[in-house]
């Protein structure tokens, strides 16, 4: 049987939500694939802000929009919690034995104008 | 907006990265500018960095400083007698006698980390008025919390809430650095600016921190450097 969907909430009622999109600077020819990426930011975030911290931000790591290549993905977050994600993420230096740093490239409202703009930078 | 890391150890101090990564690295990052940080061990030290700094400087294209951190009371008397010859003159808190002196010397323009290895927060509300009548700006050192973990990085972020709610209350300037020993602690001026606003900064007073702050030093330095300035205060006018 198809399960029923919710109805769609009204434009006000619905969370303002932000699109951060950063790159990935590592040591040369390093490329990290989205499962390395997500553990890392999750471990970071539930340490820094806790698991309650963490429930408010809304936070989601968009898997189809982790480009291997150029090392550039895409988070969503609510429009309230923007510092306390960009903050985390600055706190990540490792991945695996690897040192890294993010580049926040731009943040923006809707998918679409953040997805123009990383393609451009890209 | 001209976004400014005035706080950077290369490797001619306790770093460990050369000045042409870490000037690289701010290139790519957005920097407009930083300022080489180190320490005064010969007076010869001075000239050499200068002429280093500002080859490098022209080549990759970004405002390079350089700046003395003082870290006891003699160090802090020898860099004053000098002051003309360098840009920036920081002062490395934790000691609370140091920390006093630093915000109480108009030619200081940093006290950096104040609540460094202490289990207080290294500031008070004398020492927030103080830097506000000698224009001495109080940072907020991200590595501090970068290197730390748990309990201690609560505790370390606990002080700096502390300081940062005096200092806005006081109006004493706030200065947002990295502190950065590496090139890969050199972060993203979006990561310090948030990190300051979790510390209590609204955010156009975490923009502030890394942009008009840096830039006050900087007019500063110019003034300084200009034949007609003999003393804090003091210049030939005509």
């Amino acid at each position: 049987m198809k399960q029923k969907k919710l109805k769609i909430l009204m434009p006000t009622l619905r969370e303002k939500e932000r699109y951060i999109a950063f790159k990935v600077i590592s040591e040369e020819g390093e490329e990290f694939t989205y499962s390395d990426l997500e553990s890392a930011i999750w471990n970071t975030m539930l340490d820094f802000l806790g698991e309650e911290g963490v429930s408010k931000t809304s936070f989601w790591l968009l898997k189809d929009c982790w480009d291997q290549k150029k090392q550039i993905g895409i988070l969503r977050c609510n429009h309230k919690s923007i510092q306390d994600i960009v903050a985390s993420l600055g706190l990540i230096d490792r991945l695996g034995d690897n040192r890294i740093t993010f580049k926040i490239l731009k943040i923006s409202g809707t998918i679409k104008s953040i997805k123009s703009s990383t393609s451009k930078k890209g | 907006m001209n976004l400014y890391d005035f706080h950077v150890h290369p490797e001619f101090s306790e770093g460990e990265s050369s000045i042409e990564e870490i000037a690289n690295r701010a290139k790519l990052l957005g920097y407009k500018g930083i300022c080489f940080t180190t320490y005064l061990d010969d007076k010869n030290k001075i000239k050499k960095t200068k002429e280093i700094v500002s080859k490098l400087s022209k080549k990759i294209g970004i405002d390079i400083f350089i700046g003395f951190e003082a870290r006891n009371a003699s160090e802090l008397e020898r860099l004053i007698k000098l002051r003309r010859n360098y840009d920036v003159l920081l002062v490395k808190g934790s000691d609370l006698l140091l920390n006093r002196k630093a915000v109480q010397t108009k030619e200081v323009d940093i006290l950096t980390h104040p609540e460094y290895n202490r289990k207080d927060s290294g500031f008070n509300h004398v020492m927030a008025k103080l830097a506000f009548e000698n224009d001495t700006a109080i940072e907020v050192n991200f590595r501090e919390i970068l290197n730390s973990s748990k309990n201690t990085r609560a505790n370390i972020m606990h002080r700096i809430k502390n300081n940062v709610e005096l200092c806005k209350k006081y109006k004493s300037p706030i200065i947002i650095c990295s502190g950065a020993v590496t090139y890969w602690q050199l972060k993203d001026p979006k990561v310090l600016m948030s990190m300051g606003c979790l510390l209590g900064l609204e955010l156009n007073e975490a923009k502030k921190a890394i942009s008009e702050i840096p830039e006050n030093i900087i007019k500063m330095i110019k003034e300084r450097q200009d034949e007609k300035w003999i003393r804090p205060g003091v210049k030939v006018v005509r």
